[in-house]
């Protein structure tokens, strides 16, 4: 009996060690990840070949710096894999080794969808400008995060050119997986037809170009009751485009769900996955919010 | 034998004047040929470290040796520019590790240099202090630079106006020192390095303000209308980047138009190099030149050795018709002493030691004129090669 518990102590210790890289002496090349999809799928494409690494990042990835101990660790990684399409607009203002970075959707440019104009502005001497970008949730199309899978690969190959036939095996099971995610997302939205779709933010361009979805964005957070100018203008928007199903990136407040029932429209949670899931994986999510789609076509 | 060394030393002691100017005339003449030679060969060994270790520039057209001096130098005031653009081709080409370079501007005389991170790995600059470049606005400055102006990681140091008189001109950028380098014994020991968009900030091709879509920019705004946004002349442009607003901080165009002077090109080995000389050879048209330092240097410096090998023998002449008039100072001085010598004979001194007299006398002479002469050969040696590098730099 003793025995037996002393040597579920030792198993023990050494899985924890072998976890956090005590026993195994480390020596794995370190690879940083801007958004957890990218993290998600070098995870899958390394195994345990490459120590991928995701910032601790609150919120939504799109929106965060790195704070000068992440920007340390940033510029000593061997590889820093973004999502690209100016996803990452900390890049502007933090140096890193440009070489170590890859962009995962610069192969990807003529599918990357340009932003509505933003606002000219104009001062000083240099005449009119404006802010303009690109949408950047390229992993909201399954095309697309094949796309960026495929140069996460080519940048693990460089970095460990003896664990290409790895890498390659593991690419083509993650391709598999996103094809049939892009055919079971395809399967819902056919089935949503040409109904209107609004959606609380605008971040779901590529899903709506993907799956053809009649969609308009307004600028709502889930945690936020909206303003009455923000109302109105949704109310002028329904005017012309008479929307029953409001897609949101997180549960709205129930005030905000029981106000768009009682004007006729559908609340259902898409979470972008932008950043870690507290349970499940990118998969998990998907498939998630899937069945929350099936569940709401039936209610339209 | 004692007796006549014991007496030369006392001869010359009591002619202190005479013996002062056969010193200064031996010591001149050794040290002048020596001196030039050694200077001239330990500048020469210095520049041509540095430029050895640089593989290989890309700049603009124009002299290459101007091209070379303010790439490992920064000295130049106003260096011609590339775009970024010729960075982003070098490094595209896959052949080299490209490293841009931005050095026009100053912090209280140091030259600013915008470059990446690769330049500190290139260089092997180890920090003594502090971190890397983090955030825009960050600068990491050499060793020279934190003794000389008693600054340190956390401190500030405030861009330099290119003219005084360009009141219009863009406003001086504060920049938080993030650490020290230790002292390398190069020109990176006197210059501040700032990430290259910090560069285009001081140089005023990027900027950060209010948001002028938000309500609290109502008394900046001279017009709103459909689209487009014209601020008055009390916008507030950010005059520090800190953590709190550099989010506000944009480029307005295309990055590849923006300037640089040079960019580094490290090849990992010859036949890459050599790839990418063939490029810019073949290219007539390319408004941008390949200057290899080390090939650049190598022409100065046959210049500079032909010019040292005729003013070294113009020394050499001149150090002959020196050993001459000494020749003839010490035969008129024997001349002069016939009456001590015949008295010394007179006391029984014989004539060998009258001979050791007098050669006791030259002994000493040129024995403490090398002295002299290797002291202050010693002394250029040590000060001379860095008070030469330094005038580079500036």
């Amino acid at each position: 009996m003793i025995r037996n518990a002393s040597l579920y102590v030792l198993l023990t210790v050494l899985e924890c060690c072998l976890a956090t890289g005590v026993v195994r002496g480390d020596d794995r090349p370190v690879v940083y990840t801007s958004n957890y999809p990218i993290y998600f799928f070098a995870t899958e494409i390394a195994g345990s070949e490459v120590d991928v690494r995701l910032p601790q990042m609150e919120g939504d990835p799109a929106y965060w710096a790195p704070n000068s101990d992440q920007t340390a660790e940033l510029q000593a990684a061997n590889l820093v894999l973004l999502n690209g399409a100016g996803y990452e607009n900390w890049l502007n203002f933090v140096s890193l080794h440009e070489e170590r970075l890859v962009d995962t959707s610069a192969g990807l440019a003529d599918s990357l969808l340009p932003l509505m104009e933003a606002a000219v502005h104009q001062h000083g001497p240099e005449g009119e400008h404006s802010h303009v970008g690109t949408a950047f949730t390229t992993w909201l199309d399954p095309k697309l995060a094949a796309g960026q899978a495929h140069a996460i690969t080519a940048a693990l190959v460089k970095l460990k050119p003896e664990q290409e036939a790895g890498f390659n095996d593991r690419l083509a099971r993650l391709q598999r997986r996103l094809k049939q995610l892009d055919l079971d997302l395809d399967q819902v939205f056919t089935a949503l037809g040409d109904q209107p779709v609004v959606f609380s933010h605008p971040v779901y361009q590529y899903l709506e170009s993907r799956y053809s979805i009649n969609g308009r964005s307004v600028h709502w957070e889930p945690d936020a009751v909206p303003n009455f100018r923000q109302w109105i203008d949704f109310q002028k928007l329904l005017a012309g485009h008479p929307a029953k199903l409001m897609i949101w990136e997180g549960e709205p407040l129930p005030e905000v769900s029981d106000k768009l029932a009682q004007q006729g429209l559908i609340s259902v949670v898409f979470d972008p996955a932008g950043n870690r899931p507290e349970h499940g994986d990118y998969f998990e999510v998907m498939e998630n919010n899937r069945q929350r789609l099936l569940t709401v076509l039936g209610m339209l | 034998m004692n007796g006549a060394l014991q007496l030369g030393w006392r001869y010359l002691a009591y002619h202190r004047f005479k013996t002062a100017v056969l010193l200064a005339s031996v010591t001149l003449m050794m040290f002048l040929p020596a001196a030039t030679r050694l200077l001239v060969e330990d500048s020469a060994q210095a520049l041509n470290a540095r430029a050895a270790l640089t593989p290989l520039l890309v700049g603009a057209k124009g002299s290459q040796l101007e091209l070379v001096l303010s790439s490992l130098y920064f000295h130049a005031e106003s260096p011609p520019e590339i775009s970024y653009q010729v960075f982003k081709d070098v490094r595209d080409t896959e052949l080299v590790i490209a490293i841009p370079l931005h050095a026009r501007f100053r912090a209280r005389d140091f030259p600013v240099v915008g470059t990446s991170l690769d330049y500190f790995e290139f260089r092997n600059l180890e920090l003594a202090e502090g971190r890397l470049l983090g955030l825009l606005g960050e600068c990491v400055i050499g060793a020279g630079v934190a003794r000389k102006l008693g600054i340190g990681a956390g401190d500030s140091l405030v861009t330099s106006p290119e003219t005084v008189f360009d009141l219009a001109g863009v406003y001086p950028l504060k920049m938080k020192v993030a650490g020290v380098f230790a002292p390398s014994g190069t020109p990176d020991d006197e210059a501040v390095f700032v990430d290259v968009r910090t560069s285009w900030v001081i140089q005023g091709m990027g900027h950060g303000h209010q948001d002028l879509a938000e309500a609290s920019a109502g008394n900046a705004v001279l017009s709103r209308g459909e689209g487009a946004i014209t601020a008055n002349a009390s916008l507030v442009q950010y005059n520090e980047i800190t953590p709190q607003n550099v989010r506000e901080f944009h480029f307005h165009g295309d990055t590849g138009g923006f300037p640089l002077t040079a960019v580094i090109a490290v090849p990992p080995d010859e036949k890459n190099g050599t790839l990418l000389r063939g490029r810019y050879l073949d290219n007539k048209e390319s408004s941008e030149q390949l200057a290899v330092p080390g090939a650049v240097l190598d022409d100065l410096l046959e210049t500079v050795f032909t010019v040292q090998n005729y003013v070294v023998l113009g020394l050499l002449i001149l150090s002959l018709a020196t050993v001459a008039v000494i020749v003839l100072v010490f035969l008129l001085s024997q001349q002069l002493r016939r009456g001590e010598f015949f008295t010394l004979r007179r006391m029984g001194a014989s004539r060998a030691f009258i001979a050791l007299l007098v050669a006791s006398e030259i002994v000493f002479v040129f024995a403490a004129s090398l002295v002299l002469a290797a002291l202050m050969t010693w002394t250029v040696r040590a000060w001379a090669t860095k008070l030469l590098l330094s005038l580079m730099t500036f």
